[in-house]
Parts: C-alpha cells; structure tokens; sequence
C-alpha cells in the first residue's frame, strides 16, 4: 500500500534521512521504533508532503505521491495523526471531527463513521461542542486519531500517539488503536517510543536510528532480535 | 421619557447659526447635516420652557443632549467600524499577515462606489436614495477578486507554508511586500482617479431623524439617516459573516488553517488557496464599509491612510484573530471618537482613540474582547 524507496529528506540543508526504504501492506499494523532524532516524525510529514525529499520515491497504492499535492494527499486515503496532537484549538470537538471528515470520502460516510467514532471514543460525544483547546491531553489525542478516522482512510498514520501522556491515559489510546486496527483491518502506521507496546501489536516493525532503517522484521524477528532485546526491550 | 413623532429634518441654515453653536462639536465632523436643525430646536425649546428655566437645568440638559447626540453618533459610525475592523480581522486571523494596504483597498471600496454609482449607471437605476448602498455592496465583489488576485500575484508568494517553514526569518517580506502595495495602490489612485475629493452624493446623509422632544422638550437628538441605512447594512454584512465562519464548511476550513496550517494541510485543506479567500473577503468587507462611508463624506487616495489606523486599532481592542471581537472593537472605536468630541475639540478626536487604545494595552494587552493570544 505504501511503498517508501530510497528515500532522503531534510530541513534546508540539514539532512535527516538517508535512504529509507519502507513497506507497509494493505491491513497491515507496522512500526517505527526509535530514538529521538532518528527521522521518524520527518518521515510522516515527507509522506504528508510537508517536507521535501531530495531523494527518493514515495508511492501509495502504486500512485507516484510526490506528484500529489500535499493537501490531495489527505483525499487519497492518508490519515496524518502528527506528533504531539496539533488539534484544532479554537473549533469544537464536533467542528474538529468536520474536519477530518474533510475528504470526499470522509464527507460520505460522515454519519457511519461519527457513529463509530463515539463507541470507541464516548468522550467525544460527550464533549461533542467544548473547544477542542479545553480537553485534556489524553482526550485530545483520542480527538486527533477520531479526526483521522473521520476522513475514511485507508492508511492511518499515528505519530507518537502517547507521547506527553499520563502512562494510564498512554495505555487506553494503545489499546484503542489496536482494537481499532483489529475490528476495521485498517492499515496503520505507527512511529512509537514505546518500543514493547509497539512491537508486541505490530505485525512488521523498522527500526530507524539517525536516519536510517538500521533493522527491520515481522513481529516474531524483532522480537526474538538480540539487539532489539539489549538496547530496546531491556532484555 | 417620551419619544416624541420621528419627524424629517432638513438641513437649516447652518451658517447663520453656527457661530451660536459652539457646543454642538458633537456632531460628525464629516456629516454636519443635523447642526442647524439642533440650533433651531434648541432657540425652540428654551422659548417653550420660557426664559424662567434656570442656566444650570439648560447646561445640564445641553449635556445630556450632546451626549446623546454623541452616543447615537458614535454607534452609527462605529457599526462601520466595525465592519471594517472585520475584515483586517479575518486577513490577520488566518494569514497572521499585517495588512498595510488594507486602508488603500477601502479607498479602492470607496472609488469602485463611487464609479458604480454615478459612472455604470447605479444612479439610474435604482435612483439616489438607495444607490448609494447598491454601489457600496458592489465594492464588496469587486474588491474581493481584486483581492483574490493581488493575494494570487503577489502576497501568497511570501506567506502561507512556504514562510511558516521559514518563521525563524520574521515576516520582514510581507511586511514589505504589503507596504509597498500601499504606496502603489495610493499614488495609482492619485494617478488614476485624481486628488480632487470627491463623494457620492445622497439625499439620505443630510437628513435626520429626530427622536423628540422629550425630557419636557429641553432635548432632542438628531439620527441621521444615511448613516442609519450604512450602520444597518454594516450590522447585516457583519453577521452574515459571522454565520458563514461558524456554520458552513468553508469558514469551518478557514478557522482550521488559522488554528494550525499544518495539521489542516493533513486534513486535505489547501492551506494557500484559504489565505487567498481569506484576504479577498477581508478586503472585500472593509471595501463594502469604504463603499458605506462613500456617501457621506468625500474621499481623495490617500483616505486610507486615516484609516488603516482607526482599523488597526479597533482590532487590537477587540483582540486580535476574534471576528466578533474585532467588530465591537470598531465600535468602540467610533463610541470614543464621538464621546470625545463632548471634551475635546474635533481635531483631537483620533487622539482620544489612541489614550484609550493605549490604556487598553497597557491593562488588557490581550483586548477588550480577546483571550489570551495563542502562541502560534
């Protein structure tokens, strides 16, 4: 579904990723471990096309992406849930999911999806008109994966999701997503810190360190991996 | 009280009586109409209530009367400057662009109402009491493609994605870019409409409404119609606006991309392609507030100058980024102005704007009707 070759990206003229290949098949739930500033939050956003690559190719469904504006991105397919939330604000959780459900596809089945959206997510129609600002961390993180579901993807791709999370609120959004991926077969990308937790739901997982796919496998490799268990999995 | 029957009112003789009105600074200095009148009730009214009333009661009823006088001039003019203070508004709002050639696109708003009222035939058609409002909301359309283009030409190359990638080098180009623009579109307008002032003439701006007598006849105040007709159609604009922002997808999707360009991109928002309707409707609405002012005071090129500075200072009372903020900001704006005329002399009146202005960011730096600023 998504095919990554080769793929070099950076900011200006600070190179963050060199040559990263990556494939994500359709259904699939795939991981991104790593550590901080190893290129995994730039990764998205070169998918999203908020970042140029200045190598490589990026194709979705066989299609080129890097000829798709980064705004007609979103309308292919590809739900972008970014780093550390980015909400927004000033609109009401109801406006927040609206938006999502920006896409052609999203707008169709607006009614099913909203549906769905508030049993995995009560909270949000609970709150359905208070600011999104209001929420709290946890609940907004739950409103930035429910405004990507909104769109109907095909592709989700979570960035982070527990960061700046209480551990417990951390563990409700993990276990959300993987029933999500469970009961609709979505396919998800997931960049993740928490290395155990994503690993152990993943069904293939890349380990990226500064910038480069240094391993990766399907969940039994990693997890059996030596140096996955030493450096990530304490082990 | 009593509310006395709304008569007409047409305009007196002033000269003859103006020297005896020197308490009557009150009235708009753009729009006299009502000045005569109010001298000619006022030698009415002390005749009614005989010479016997004492000077302290006729002081204090001159008062309240010129304060009343103020209070519904202020309102008046202060409804467009509102309008106005929206549209700068919704550009800042959504683009966090200054707009210093939002002053010269009202006078773009004015002249386009001016051309279309006397020049494609406005006047003819609907004849001069309501073409003159026709013309203003003419400019509205008018002014927004022409937005829509400069943005497309011009602004939209140095704002948006491209610079937020960028933001650690400051907004030096946009502020250049839209300050060149101003000195083009006014020295344009010099070359192309000539530095004659010019206005468009209605029958409405010199006459007034007149609510009195009351207060045993020692008070009346004058409204003046036209400015009645422009601050009602201002409301009307305004709200419709606002109804366009909170309920349709459209201004959903501009709110988004002010909230955060970037996770609106994710949602499949052409984060560009906001800022350029954002800056037309900007322009255009303050273009229908210039098209507004157009037919009760004269114009000339440079009139923007006057008031981008009312704008910009009705917008940062009203906090900056909030629609209906900016609004009440405008308004507040006019109520100073007016008010200030019952202390000050006329020349002063944008002064009191600014000691209020400034007292309002020393105390309240987020404005009058703001939260606290995002950091975005």
């Amino acid at each position: 579904m998504l095919d990554i070759e080769r793929l070099s990206a950076g900011y200006g003229m600070v190179p963050v990723l060199h040559e990263v290949t990556l494939r994500v098949k359709p259904g699939e739930f795939a991981a991104i471990v790593g550590p901080n500033g190893a290129g995994k939050t730039t990764l998205f956003k070169t998918v999203s096309g908020i970042v140029r690559p200045t190598a490589g190719s990026i194709r979705f469904e066989g299609r080129d992406l890097l000829a798709v504006a980064p705004a007609a991105r979103a309308h292919l397919g590809i739900a972008h849930i970014p780093e550390g939330r980015q909400i927004f604000p000033s609109l009401t959780v109801l406006e927040n999911l609206q938006m999502g459900a920006y896409t052609e596809a999203g707008r169709r089945a607006w009614k099913e999806n909203l549906e769905k959206i508030h049993t995995w997510f009560p909270v949000l129609a609970e709150r359905a008109k208070a600011r999104a600002g209001a929420l709290s961390g946890g609940q907004q993180q739950m409103l930035a994966i429910a405004r990507g579901l909104a769109s109907s993807p095909k592709l989700l791709m979570l960035d982070e999701p527990s960061m700046g999370l209480a551990p417990v609120a951390a563990d409700e959004i993990f276990e959300r997503i993987v029933s999500i991926h469970e009961s609709s077969g979505l396919t998800v990308l997931l960049v993740e810190q928490r290395v155990a937790e994503a690993l152990h739901f993943a069904d293939r997982g890349y380990v990226l360190e500064a910038g480069r796919v240094v391993l990766e496998g399907s969940h039994d490799e990693l997890k059996s991996n030596d140096r996955i268990r030493q450096a990530y999995l304490g082990m | 009280m009593m509310l006395g029957d709304w008569r007409r009112c047409w305009k007196g003789k002033r000269s003859d009586e103006r020297a005896q009105s020197t308490y009557l600074t009150a009235s708009l200095s753009p729009r006299e109409g009502g000045e005569g009148e109010r001298s000619k009730a006022r030698a009415a009214h002390l005749l009614r209530s005989g010479e016997k009333a004492g000077d302290e009661v006729i002081a204090v009823s001159q008062f309240v009367e010129n304060f009343l006088q103020a209070l519904v001039a202020g309102l008046l003019t202060g409804a467009i400057y509102g309008l106005m203070c929206v549209g700068l508004s919704v550009i800042f709002g959504v683009m966090r662009v200054i707009n210093f050639a939002h002053g010269d696109f009202m006078m773009l708003g004015m002249y386009v109402a001016y051309y279309a009222f006397g020049v494609l035939g406005i006047h003819a058609v609907f004849g001069s009491t309501l073409g003159p409002y026709v013309a203003a909301l003419i400019a509205g359309p008018v002014i927004f493609l022409a937005g829509i283009l400069v943005h497309w030409l011009l602004i939209g190359k140095v704002t948006g994605m491209r610079s937020s990638a960028l933001r650690s080098e400051g907004h030096y180009a946009q502020l250049i870019l839209t300050l060149g623009l101003a000195l083009i579109l006014q020295n344009g307008g010099l070359y192309l409409f000539g530095s004659t002032p010019v206005s468009i003439s209605t029958p409405l701006a010199s006459n007034a409404w007149a609510l009195g007598p009351m207060y045993r006849d020692r008070i009346e105040v004058f409204v003046n119609q036209g400015q009645t007709v422009a601050a009602f159609i201002a409301v009307v604009v305004v709200l419709a606006f606002v109804m366009v922002m909170n309920r349709s997808r459209l201004g959903k999707s501009l709110r988004a991309a002010a909230d955060n360009p970037e996770a609106a991109t994710y949602m499949g928002i052409d984060v560009t392609q906001s800022h350029r309707l954002a800056f037309g409707f900007g322009v255009a609405i303050t273009a229908i507030g210039g098209g507004l002012l157009a037919s009760g005071t004269s114009f000339q090129p440079y009139v923007g100058l006057e008031y981008v500075i009312v704008m910009y200072a009705g917008v940062v009372l009203g906090g900056l980024g909030s629609v209906s903020g900016a609004f009440l900001g405008g308004l507040t704006i006019g109520l100073v102005q007016q008010m200030s005329t019952l202390f000050l002399p006329n020349q002063l009146q944008n002064t009191a704007i600014f000691v209020v202005f400034l007292f309002i960011v020393l105390l309240r730096p987020q404005g009058l009707f703001g939260t606290a600023l995002r950091g975005t």
